[in-house]
């Protein structure tokens, strides 16, 4: 008896009830997280840093998708965008020597932010107007605009160029250091999305997921409401892609494609998308697998084919729901257990 | 006097060749709890549809509470305090019912686009009170799509509730409820009505219903008002019981 009451009200446990899943898995990860810079080599260090900026892209994704029921095919877009601000004032900042000052390195990062909200509010603006396949067609059509924009304005953008030499301060060319501040930047910006998503207006997303017409009924204005959690998405999706070109030391309009815009999809899918943690869950597999595939074989994106064909065909909830639905049974087992009239002797016998 | 709160004038709605809704005059007095029957097809959904802004209405007037509401967002209208119940209940499948009337009654309190309070702290008194009033305390962890039919009518008027309306519609609450939630779900109705004033427009194929708990029955048809009146009047008119109510 005491036993199984240990364990339900574990720290696991609580965090559980109060939390779901995700609230586990982030506290398991985060520690991981810590401890990855300690691994043998640079190598799992990149792949850390990788992980964490594709894992807040697609956080940022999961709002439109997971939690407001749209799909943006065109989510690149915005992480691009970010990148490229970033990208652009880093370079105006720069010496001739490609030196860049503490301060102008912070400022170049910070801009990044607002310019993809903005741009996600102008793109946002004709989006929220459809839903479901019309939404998925017209964010990629504006995904593909600003790929097209940035590919051709060789002037502005450096074109197919891209841009090169985006060598950050000395501090940050450590890969553990850039790795310990950007797990920093994506704590925040993973615990703001988690604030945004269990307050109130995280919950009229889910109302507009379920049913926009009842939603409206109840007094909601429901493209006002889709575009400010476009905005939002937008935003931190600037965020992620402003860590990027430093971490890269360049940034390339493919940054802007449909390709791009597929990998938060995937990751969403590979995690699962009703689970907050669920996106960042698909970058670690995503990620990770990426990395070390590509070192012995050529055909990513065959094996990333197969695996989502595996988990749509056969885990459509994505790897957390399969955890869940198992946790959940158990949890019914237990409290059954637990509820029935049974003789004394027995309870101790079954606390065993 | 009572006041006047709804005021319907000249209301035309066409699909293609039918004529949905046809020279619809109507009005509503504050308390009134009044019923719209008539056959399948006869126009009261759509009704209720151009009242609640869903549909547009080709002419014709809106007039609530004194603002001219015709052809106004549904999100306004629900706003300035029209709050509806669908006749296939119209609720948000994958949360809780808890979750469900929180999220509407955070709507109502203009907290919907609120992203840094917490949702478990915003309005939740008046939702427990919601929740105990349409008898649902018991179901609040179920998922909303798994209800049973007759509970997922319940949670329909409950998150209609939500609004804090000034005038309540029912498109047809009891359809698919037992018995004994018919029973419940109209006394409920009732007691919103007596003891909160509540205005309530219903429309209803249970003329049991109807004749038991409406004040006053409109009869449409084809899109046009036969008769208007007292139940009993309307139960005596012989057009109507040619119409609709046959031997009832």
């Amino acid at each position: 008896m005491s036993c199984s009451s240990d364990r339900r009200n574990g720290f696991f446990s609580k965090l559980y009830r109060r939390t779901g899943l995700s609230g586990p898995v982030f506290v398991l990860l985060g520690l991981a997280f810590l401890f990855v810079p300690l691994l043998p080599g640079d190598f799992p260090t990149i792949v850390g840093v990788e992980i964490l900026i594709l894992g807040l892209f697609a956080l940022s994704f999961n709002l439109i998708y997971g939690y407001m029921g749209q799909i943006s095919f065109g989510h690149a877009a915005f992480f691009g965008l970010g990148a490229y601000a970033t990208a652009l004032l880093f370079r105006a900042s720069q010496t001739a020597t490609g030196e860049i000052g503490y301060i102008d390195f912070f400022l170049s990062l910070l801009i990044a932010m607002p310019v993809s909200a903005i741009g996600a509010l102008i793109v946002g603006f004709f989006c929220v107007r459809l839903t479901g396949i019309y939404f998925a067609l017209l964010s990629l059509a504006f995904g593909e605009l600003l790929f097209y924009i940035v590919f051709s304005w060789y002037g502005f953008t450096g074109g197919d160029d891209g841009i090169q030499g985006l060598m950050p301060p000395p501090f940050f060319r450590d890969p553990d250091n850039y790795y310990y501040f950007t797990l920093a930047v994506v704590a925040v910006a993973g615990l703001l999305l988690w604030r945004i998503t269990n307050s109130p207006f995280g919950y009229t997303l889910k109302m507009l997921r379920d049913n926009q017409r009842r939603a409206a009924f109840l007094g909601i204005n429901v493209r006002l409401a889709m575009l400010m959690n476009f905005v939002v998405a937008g935003a931190f999706a600037g965020v992620a892609g402003a860590l990027w070109g430093p971490f890269q030391r360049s940034v390339a309009p493919v940054l802007l494609g449909w390709m791009e815009s597929g990998i938060p999809v995937f990751m969403t899918l590979i995690g699962g998308a009703d689970f907050f943690a669920g996106p960042i869950v698909g970058s670690v597999i995503y990620t990770a697998l990426n990395s070390y595939v590509t070192r012995y074989t050529v055909y990513w994106p065959l094996t990333i084919g197969l695996i989502i064909l595996v988990i749509v065909l056969f885990f459509p909830g994505g790897i957390l729901s399969i955890i869940d639905t198992r946790i959940r049974s158990y949890r019914n087992r237990q409290e059954a257990k637990e509820d029935l009239p049974v003789p004394s002797s027995e309870k101790m016998g079954s606390s065993q | 006097m009572k006041r006047k709160i709804l005021e319907v004038r000249e209301l035309n709605k066409h699909f293609g060749g039918l004529h949905a809704v046809k020279d619809v005059n109507f009005d509503l007095f504050e308390g009134d709890r009044s019923a719209i029957i008539g056959p399948n097809g006869a126009g009261k959904t759509t009704f209720f549809n151009l009242l609640t802004g869903y549909h547009h209405a080709d002419s014709g007037k809106v007039i609530f509470d004194g603002e001219d509401i015709t052809n106004h967002p549904s999100h306004k209208i629900s706003r300035v305090g029209i709050s509806r119940a669908f006749q296939i209940s119209n609720i948000f499948p994958k949360l809780t019912v808890f979750h469900n009337l929180r999220s509407a009654v955070q709507a109502q309190m203009g907290r919907a686009f609120d992203m840094f309070g917490r949702a478990s702290q915003v309005g939740i008194e008046e939702t427990e009170r919601i929740l105990a009033l349409c008898g649902l305390a018991e179901r609040r962890s179920v998922m909303a799509g798994e209800l049973s039919q007759g509970d997922k009518k319940k949670l329909e008027l409950a998150l209609a509730l939500a609004g804090k309306p000034k005038l309540l519609l029912l498109d047809e609450p009891t359809a698919g409820m037992s018995l004994e939630e018919t029973r419940e779900t109209m006394s409920l109705v009732d007691r919103l009505n007596e003891e909160y004033s509540l205005t309530i427009l219903f429309t209803e194929h249970d003329m049991a219903v109807v004749f038991d708990h409406a004040l006053r029955v409109t009869l449409l048809n084809r899109g046009e008002i036969i008769i208007a009146g007292t139940p009993e009047q309307v139960r005596m008119n012989e057009s109507a019981q040619s119409i609709y109510l046959g031997e009832y």
